[in-house]
């Protein structure tokens, strides 16, 4: 991770890090590989027909990477509706594939755990004791060697 | 009762935060106060735990972003008067006025202290006296944001079990590696207001330290500190061309992982072996 100001701004002061007391719903994104996670909790508003994010926190078991892209990835949902949410998770997923292999699987999960919170929200309008989604990332958080042993026989 | 706690863990990190930015002589009385404050919160934890009440490491986000230490040390003063307050609540009176007594003189010495003008949140990124190339100033950056955190975490984790145990041998081990990581977390707080990035630890989550599985906790616990081990190692070898005094350091805090990994090693067999019997 190169840093930048803004950067930085993020690891020392996470924008909505934390639980929220009257949250809506709840998501998680998780990595199988290691136990680390991502819990986002929204409270959702209505303007006119239209949902969308009033409030969102998040907190997480990871790394200080995984809290940057905590901190930038709520920010951006903040005030969005429901299908702005829905598309900023797209376009995180589709610039997973220009990241580091450890930085993709944080972002990743940060961005499941969004998606996480939405669709938990929407099966609860249904059936209000829906359990909180948890979906899991498909980016290895492990650094791959650049030069792995050759195999012999 | 859980409001006096919250409220006492937010001091003890407020005031741990100051002794941070300090770079006089309060920094000690400040770093004094703050393990003061740690254990006034233990001692309120004990008290919810003999009440059998439930409560949660919880608490809000502590502003620290200060340009003059004295307006720390007021937001710090008005957080020990609700402290004082709240202890009314307390069932044990004994404890509220051990409590009492300790904030009156706290303040005291905190109204009385010299001011100092504050450099711990300027983003420099510079350690006095070392010119780190950029590579080198990155990782030591994200690693003091990163062991900031995991020290903070280790102390709550372990003070958990603690807490909730009352076995000697355990709990020996469970001190020396919350005075190890409080060792630990000074010294990386330091670093990084030196270098101008000073930051509160973030709120740790439940299940974090609320441990089902201790054994499980132990043998990840063992394998972080291996991993925390090569990262000392990398850092040292990082900033060994800039800073011959950094990369000792880190040489030092590699070889403390080794007591650290001994200790877990004790307590898993320890736990191993009740498990068998």
């Amino acid at each position: 991770m190169s840093m930048d100001a803004q950067l930085i701004e993020h690891m020392m002061e996470p924008k909505n890090y934390g639980t929220l007391e009257y949250a809506d719903a709840q998501g998680i994104g998780k990595n199988p590989e290691n136990g680390e996670k991502v819990a986002i909790y929204i409270r959702v508003g209505k303007d006119e027909d239209e949902v969308y994010i009033e409030d969102i926190k998040f907190q997480a078991i990871g790394c200080t990477t995984t809290v940057v892209a905590g901190s930038m990835l709520t920010q951006e949902a903040k005030g969005l509706n429901f299908n702005g949410v829905k598309n900023l998770v797209k376009a995180t997923m589709k610039l997973l594939d220009k990241l580091p292999a450890e930085d993709a699987a944080c972002s990743e999960m940060v961005a499941l755990a969004i998606s996480a919170a939405i669709d938990t929200y929407e099966a609860k309008i249904n059936d209000p004791d829906y359990p909180i989604i948890t979906y899991k990332i498909s980016n290895s958080c492990v650094v791959k060697d650049e030069n792995p042993p050759m195999e012999t026989n | 009762m859980k409001t006096v706690m919250i409220k006492t863990h937010e001091a003890w990190l407020a005031t741990l935060m100051a002794g941070f930015m300090s770079k006089t002589q309060n920094k000690q009385v400040l770093f004094d106060f703050s393990d003061i404050l740690f254990r006034h919160f233990t001692w309120l934890e004990n008290e919810l735990i003999e009440l059998g009440e439930s409560y949660s490491y919880d608490r809000d986000s502590i502003p620290i972003k200060v340009e003059k230490l004295s307006v720390m040390l007021e937001n710090i003063i008005n957080r020990l008067n609700e402290i004082d307050l709240q202890l009314m609540s307390s069932p044990d009176k004994n404890l509220d006025a051990r409590i009492s007594e300790d904030i009156k003189y706290m303040k005291s010495v905190l109204l009385k202290m010299n001011d100092e003008h504050i450099t711990a949140f300027n983003m420099d990124r510079k350690f006095p006296g070392i010119n780190l190339t950029e590579e080198a100033t990155d990782a030591l950056t994200l690693f003091l944001f990163e062991e900031t955190y995991k020290e903070y975490e280790l102390i709550m984790i372990y003070n958990y079990l603690k807490a909730h145990s009352k076995d000697a041998y355990l709990n020996r081990i469970f001190q020396i590696l919350i005075d190890e990581s409080f060792f630990h977390l000074k010294s990386f707080g330091d670093m990084g207001a030196k270098m101008g990035i000073l930051a509160v630890p973030r709120i740790i989550m439940k299940e974090l330290y609320q441990v089902q599985d201790v054994v499980q906790f132990l043998k990840d616990g063992i394998n972080e500190e291996l991993a925390a081990k090569d990262e000392c190692k990398r850092l040292a070898e990082a900033v060994s061309k800039d800073s011959p005094k950094l990369e000792m350091f880190f040489d030092f805090i590699n070889h403390q992982e080794n007591y650290h990994i001994s200790l877990m090693e004790d307590a898993l067999k320890y736990f191993e072996k009740g498990k068998n019997e």
